[in-house]
């Protein structure tokens, strides 16, 4: 602020006019204003304090919104004209950041497995063996990782659970053994299982009545345990290491045999041994035929497939007339035949093949599609007569 | 106490409530406070947006607060209220000729016929709006003065006192251009003073032709009158009061009220107005050439085809906002949304979208990334061109999980920058931060044997268009920092039908509903 | 500037009241200040927006088209498949099996035909319905009486150049009808309960007036749906981004079935496009097979196309068996009332 006399101002040195007079209206006026002033801070201050977080922060309970759209969702659906099978394999890709399956996993989608239920390990002690790797365990969800396509037939017989160690045989370099114990529900499951991987070529144990070696592999049933000993190459050593393997393992799993009567019903005189089979249900597409074992025979030079199943006598009796009644329908013949060793029997001639179908108490079986009927009414009758072990 | 001293008060008042929002415009004080006030209170911008979109954006109907003021006494706002002329009143005070220097300080403030640019100004711009391109932000002072202190001034601040301002040292493309225009505009109050509120302000022009009507105006008593012209000494608005008052000038400081020694000016319900010039003063042909700027702005502009099928790829939008064209007649280029940004993505753009697009805000990838759950642009922009969207519609949760998600853009990836596709190096960084559950980002397991004859097992990564939602983390944290090898680009926002990548999302969303069937 | 005496002068004199004015003025200058006042609280207060949306997930609600199907005959053929070496000769021949155009066209009518422009190819190479079979078809659309024709597309190549180059802009302008290019105000959204497609921009331009429609195509390959006949004819119809629509390309083409009923719809096998469709290129792509087939179910009229004419097995064809499906026509073209003619 420069001093006003040192400048040569056209209004001379006069001071700065100060206006003096200020109404009272005037004052009000200002007071009011400043006070609105106030006011308006106030109400900003105030405004400042009130605020919805959710502005701010996720609220959590939006997340829960997202189940049916979001959840086990694995990546892009396309279009729809891409039949659903294929949908499912698109989906399946596997991401490195994904954890545990959030919920239920939707079809066909890659989730991490959810744990087998771990067991005792798999301990061999023999000679010349050690263990190669941590025994393994796997169970329905994800058994297909370990044996691929094979996993659906192991399932329809109700697997349960597979453990499996690999041993390695010493002295040798790169020789080692493959153990797979599947656990099925019921033994009549494990053979289920057993008899349908069979290989007709197979030589029977002599410590296992269910099972066979085949190549560089043992195989039998156990209890409810299907089992299986692979050797990695065919030296005498390891082969010779599998079968102490196998016969170990026949040694120190449990026996049983319940649900197994049928089986061991069937004679063994002129049974293809690779022959036999285990149905659960519906054989020879019949509805009342269930847990049926069967075999193919060689008898009087026929080959005559014979059949038996254990159940209730009142359902093996109601088998048995349905059976009877069926054979009747779209032209068959039937004929009832004598009782033979207390077993009701009838012949029925349907579509050119021959079956003669007996019932004893809770036993129901016969031979079924022969081409004559002499040979087969003889098996069945010689069968009842307790002729044939 | 002088009404004088309440103006000065009111000024202090208003200047530091404006320094306060743009200072708590952060998400670490932003609460509750209406940071965008002082924009939803400018009557240009709510005029404007009317005419160009023909809505009120919710906050904006605040407008009629000042409307109504103007409409009684004048421009009261460019002297009490508007931050912008406060701080040219300000820095004209401080730099301006000394008060020794009467009579040069009387002549500085008569009214010059350059201050009838700002109507033309006016009138370029409202032509334009009319052409539905919004053009006010670039000298509205509210806009102006919020986008310097957030490209500039702030960042500016900041540099000087590490950490007083942000957390991480933000940078915004093009903040020289910005901030020397402002230096400019402020420094040439030495020359002209209230040089940008007399001669480029629009809304002062804006306000000036509303206070025609005013009922209250100074009136110069002629009887008392002694023509010693002291009353323009401190004359803010160069009104002219000492002869024809320029009502659509007076910016209402009542300064000339204080400086008359024979009391003959006072404040008048409705004086005569003979006495005065009324309205502005504009000659015709500025006018007109006003009018025809406005109209070939938006004309050449939109003919440059920035907004039309030639879209730049890199021209990303806030998280909210509408369809491009509609951007453009919407964003007042302030800025606010810049300035809350709690990553610094959003940049002001130059050219990308054209000439209209200059400072409206793109996202840059490089420098920041969206952050998933964080609404902040939209909860400041007053206009609505990035719209007050919830974090749940933008996430696509809660009652918004059948619409999806708002995308920004896709990410796609180049290979040959890729380390896992082409360098034989593990990565996906990108996979790990993608924050979208499925992640938009899968990567598949491979092996290859390395130049050096070793196998290695990579994992290599892919895009899911149907699920990346655009937000650019993955480009923003890619280790290739020069360009990322994974790159966000405008294609596939959900704002627009038009840059949609697949035929899902938004109002098409017969797809979703046919894959969740097949679910 | 000085102030100016005489203008003070002027005004102090010509006062009517010392320091004050007259009330008319008062009422003028407030009734003036509060009806800015008021207007400007109404104006904003009318179209005040009190709340957001969410940008490009706005319901939108589009037109819907009505159906322009005759009624079903139990008498008259549904498909009638013509065999001869001229075109129009075998146009006539094949709408006159199906009962003459006076069964479909009334006096007076308007009459949209949508014929397939999509590429600016010479008719030779049969990318685009053929210039003779369109004249034929229009020239019995007028015989018939109808009150206005419209012919429109809108091509994939630019419209000016697909419509000189096919041959069809001759058509238009030898009969005198109305050619419609697709220009951005014949567009509107169009509303479908589509499996795919549910709200999309579409040429309304030329059904503003209409009260038939009838749809010529070519019979040709296309590398990603087998063919394009009949049915993919209507795409033309469709703006905006179309090229999402080969992301669902079966599921909207039997959509389309469902967006449009036509009158009838006829299908050119005089020169078909056997490989490298739709777009074709060489003359060894075409091959001769003389024959038009006309109908009211497009889904019949394809299947017999694929079947007859592009020798190929329908099996492949999935959007014929997805509009089947969906009740929106027969692929047994055979268990319909046709009729097969020699020209």
């Amino acid at each position: 602020m420069a001093a006003p006399a040192a400048t040569q101002s056209r209004t001379g040195n006069r001071k700065t006019f100060r206006r003096a007079k200020v109404s009272l209206l005037e004052r009000g006026i200002s007071l009011f204003l400043v006070v609105w002033l106030a006011v308006i801070g106030g109400a900003i201050w105030l405004k400042g304090k009130h605020y919805n977080p959710d502005r701010f922060a996720l609220n959590p309970a939006a997340l829960k919104s997202t189940a049916a759209t979001v959840e086990g969702k694995t990546g892009t659906v396309r279009a729809a004209d891409v039949a659903p099978g294929e949908t499912g394999a698109a989906a399946k890709i596997q991401t490195a950041g994904q954890s545990e399956a959030t919920g239920e996993p939707a079809e066909g989608a890659a989730t991490a497995p959810a744990p087998a239920a771990k067991g005792a390990p798999l301990e061999i002690k023999l000679d010349g063996l050690k263990p190669m790797g941590d025994t393994e365990f796997y169970n329905a969800d994800n058994l297909f990782e370990k044996i691929d396509g094979r996993a659906p037939a192991y399932l329809n017989f109700n697997f349960q659970q597979l453990r499996c160690r690999s041993f390695s045989v010493t002295g040798t370099s790169g020789s080692f053994v493959d153990v797979y114990e599947y656990r099925f529900d019921t033994p009549v499951n494990a053979f289920g299982m057993f008899a349908l991987e069979r290989d007709p070529k197979g030589e029977s144990l002599a410590f296992a009545p269910d099972g066979y070696v085949s190549g560089m592999g043992f195989f039998f049933r156990q209890g409810p345990r299907y089992v299986q000993v692979l050797a990695s190459d065919q030296n005498a050593k390891t082969l010779e290491l599998a079968k102490a393997i196998a016969a170990d393992r026949a040694k120190n799993l449990p026996a049983d045999d319940t649900g197994l009567d049928a089986r061991r019903r069937l004679p063994t005189d002129g049974m293809d041994p690779a022959s036999v089979q285990f149905v659960q249900e519906n054989a020879q597409g019949q509805v009342f035929l269930k847990n049926v074992f069967q075999a193919k025979y060689d008898f009087a030079g026929k080959k005559l497939p014979f059949f038996l199943m254990v159940a209730t006598p009142a359902e093996a009796a109601a088998a048995w007339k349905s059976y009877q009644d069926f054979s009747g329908q779209f032209g068959g013949k039937v004929t009832a035949l004598p009782d033979v060793g207390g077993a009701k029997i009838f012949k029925a001639q349907n579509f050119g093949t021959w079956k003669v179908i007996y019932q004893r108490e809770g036993e129901l079986g016969g031979v079924v599609d022969a081409d004559d009927e002499t040979p087969a009414r003889a098996f069945v009758e010689k069968y009842l007569a307790g002729q044939m072990k | 106490m002088k009404t004088r001293t309440v103006r000065r008060i009111s000024q202090v008042f208003f200047f530091c409530l404006f320094l306060f929002f743009v200072f708590v415009t952060d998400l670490r004080y932003l609460k509750g406070y209406p940071v965008s006030l002082f924009l939803e209170l400018d009557p240009l911008v709510s005029f404007a947006t009317a005419i160009t979109t023909h809505t009120v954006y919710m906050g904006l109907l605040w407008s009629l607060l000042l409307i109504i003021p103007t409409l009684l006494f004048g421009r009261i706002f460019c002297n009490w209220i508007c931050p912008y002329g406060i701080l040219h009143h300000f820095i004209g005070w401080l730099m301006g000729k000394r008060r020794a220097e009467e009579r040069e300080r009387i002549e500085s403030n008569r009214y010059k016929k350059l201050y009838s640019l700002k109507y033309v100004i006016l009138i370029a711009m409202i032509v334009a709006a009319l052409c539905h391109s919004l053009q006010i932000g670039w000298l509205d002072p509210i806009c102006l003065f919020h986008r310097s202190m957030s490209v500039a001034i702030l960042p500016m601040l900041n540099l000087f006192f590490p950490s007083s301002v942000y957390v991480h040292q933000y940078f915004h493309v093009g903040a020289w251009v910005v901030g020397f225009m402002l230096l400019f505009l402020v420094g040439m109050n030495v020359v002209i003073p209230r040089f940008f509120c007399r001669v480029l302000c629009p809304l002062g022009a804006f306000l000036g032709t509303l206070s025609t009507a005013a009922l209250w105006r100074i009136d110069r008593d002629p009887h008392k009158c002694v023509d010693c012209d002291l009353c323009l000494k401190s004359c803010e608005g160069a009104s002219d009061p000492q002869t024809q008052l320029r009502k659509s000038e007076c910016f209402v400081c009542f300064n000339c009220i204080e400086d008359c020694p024979e009391d003959a000016i006072s404040f008048k319900f409705m004086p005569q107005l003979q006495r005065e010039i009324t309205a502005p003063v504009v000659p015709g042909r500025r006018a007109f050439l006003g009018a025809l700027l406005g109209l070939t702005f938006y004309a050449f502009g939109r003919a440059s085809g920035a907004t039309a099928r030639n879209y730049n790829k890199k021209v990303i939008r806030p998280p909210g906002s509408v369809a491009e064209p509609e951007f453009l007649e919407r964003c007042i280029k302030c800025d606010q949304c810049i300035r809350t940004c709690p990553t610094n993505v959003l940049q002001p753009a130059l050219m990308e979208s054209g000439l209209e697009g200059i400072w409206t805000p793109i996202l840059n990838m490089k420098v920041g990334y969206c952050e998933v759950n964080c609404t902040l642009c939209g909860q400041v922009c007053p206009t609505g061109a990035i719209q007050r969207i919830t974090i749940e519609e933008k996430t696509g949760l809660g009652p918004f999980v059948a619409e999806g998600p708002i995308r920004l853009g896709t990410a796609f990836f180049d290979h040959g920058r890729c380390l896992p596709w082409s360098m034989e190096t593990p990565c996906v960084v990108c996979e790990e931060v993608c924050p979208v559950s499925p992640k938009a980002i899968y990567s598949r397991e491979v092996t290859i044997i390395k130049r050096d004859g070793n196998p290695i097992t990579l994992r290599r990564p892919y895009v899911d268009p149907a699920l990346c939602i655009g937000c650019g983390i993955c480009e923003h944290e890619c280790p290739v920092t020069d360009e990322a090898a994974i790159r966000v680009t405008a294609v596939g926002e959900t704002r627009s039908r038009d840059r949609r990548l697949l035929m899902d999302g938004g109002v098409t969303s017969a797809p979703r509903a046919l894959e969740s069937k097949q679910r | 500037m000085k102030s100016d005496p005489d203008a003070i002068k002027a005004g102090v004199s010509g006062d009517a009241a010392p320091g004050g004015i007259s009330r008319r003025e008062f009422f003028i200058r407030a009734g003036a200040t509060g009806a800015l006042l008021a207007g400007a609280a109404a104006g904003g207060y009318a179209l005040w927006q009190p709340k957001h949306f969410i940008p490009g997930f706005v319901p939108e609600k589009g037109l819907q088209l009505p159906s322009f199907a005759i009624a079903p005959d139990k008498l008259l053929p549904s498909l009638a498949i013509a065999h001869g070496t001229e075109h129009e000769a075998t146009v006539r021949a094949a709408i006159g099996a199906l009962g003459g155009m006076s069964r479909f066209i009334r006096r007076g009518d308007v009459v949209m035909i949508k014929p397939n422009v999509a590429f600016d190819t010479p008719p030779a190479l049969a990318a685009t319905t053929h210039p003779e079979t369109l004249r034929a078809v229009a020239k019995l659309v007028l015989e018939a009486g109808a009150a206005r024709v419209y012919i429109a597309d809108n091509p994939i190549n630019s419209p000016t150049g697909c419509f000189l180059k096919s041959g069809l802009r001759q058509v238009a302008d030898d009969l005198k009808v109305d050619l419609l290019y697709p220009d951005a105000n014949g567009f509107a959204p169009l509303q479908l309960d589509g499996e795919v497609l549910r709200n999309w921009t579409f040429f309304h331009e030329p059904f503003k007036k209409a009260t038939k429609v009838i749809g010529v195509a070519p019979c040709k390959d296309h590398n990603l749906c087998h063919a394009s006949m009949t049915m993919k004819n209507w795409y033309g119809l469709l703006g905006g981004r179309r090229s999402q629509f080969h992301q669902y390309i079966h599921s909207i083409v039997s959509d389309f079935a469902l967006m449009m009923k036509p009158t009838l719809v006829v299908l050119d096998g005089m020169n078909v496009l056997m490989k490298n469709g739709p777009t074709g290129g060489r003359l060894s792509d075409v091959k001769q097979m003389n024959t038009v087939v006309a109908g009211t179910d497009m889904v019949a009229v394809d299947s017999y196309g694929y079947t007859r004419l592009m020798e190929r097995d329908l099996a492949e064809l999935t959007y014929v068996h997805k509009a089947e499906a969906r009740g929106l026509g027969s692929t047994h073209w055979q268990d319909m009332i046709y009729k097969e003619v020699q020209a």
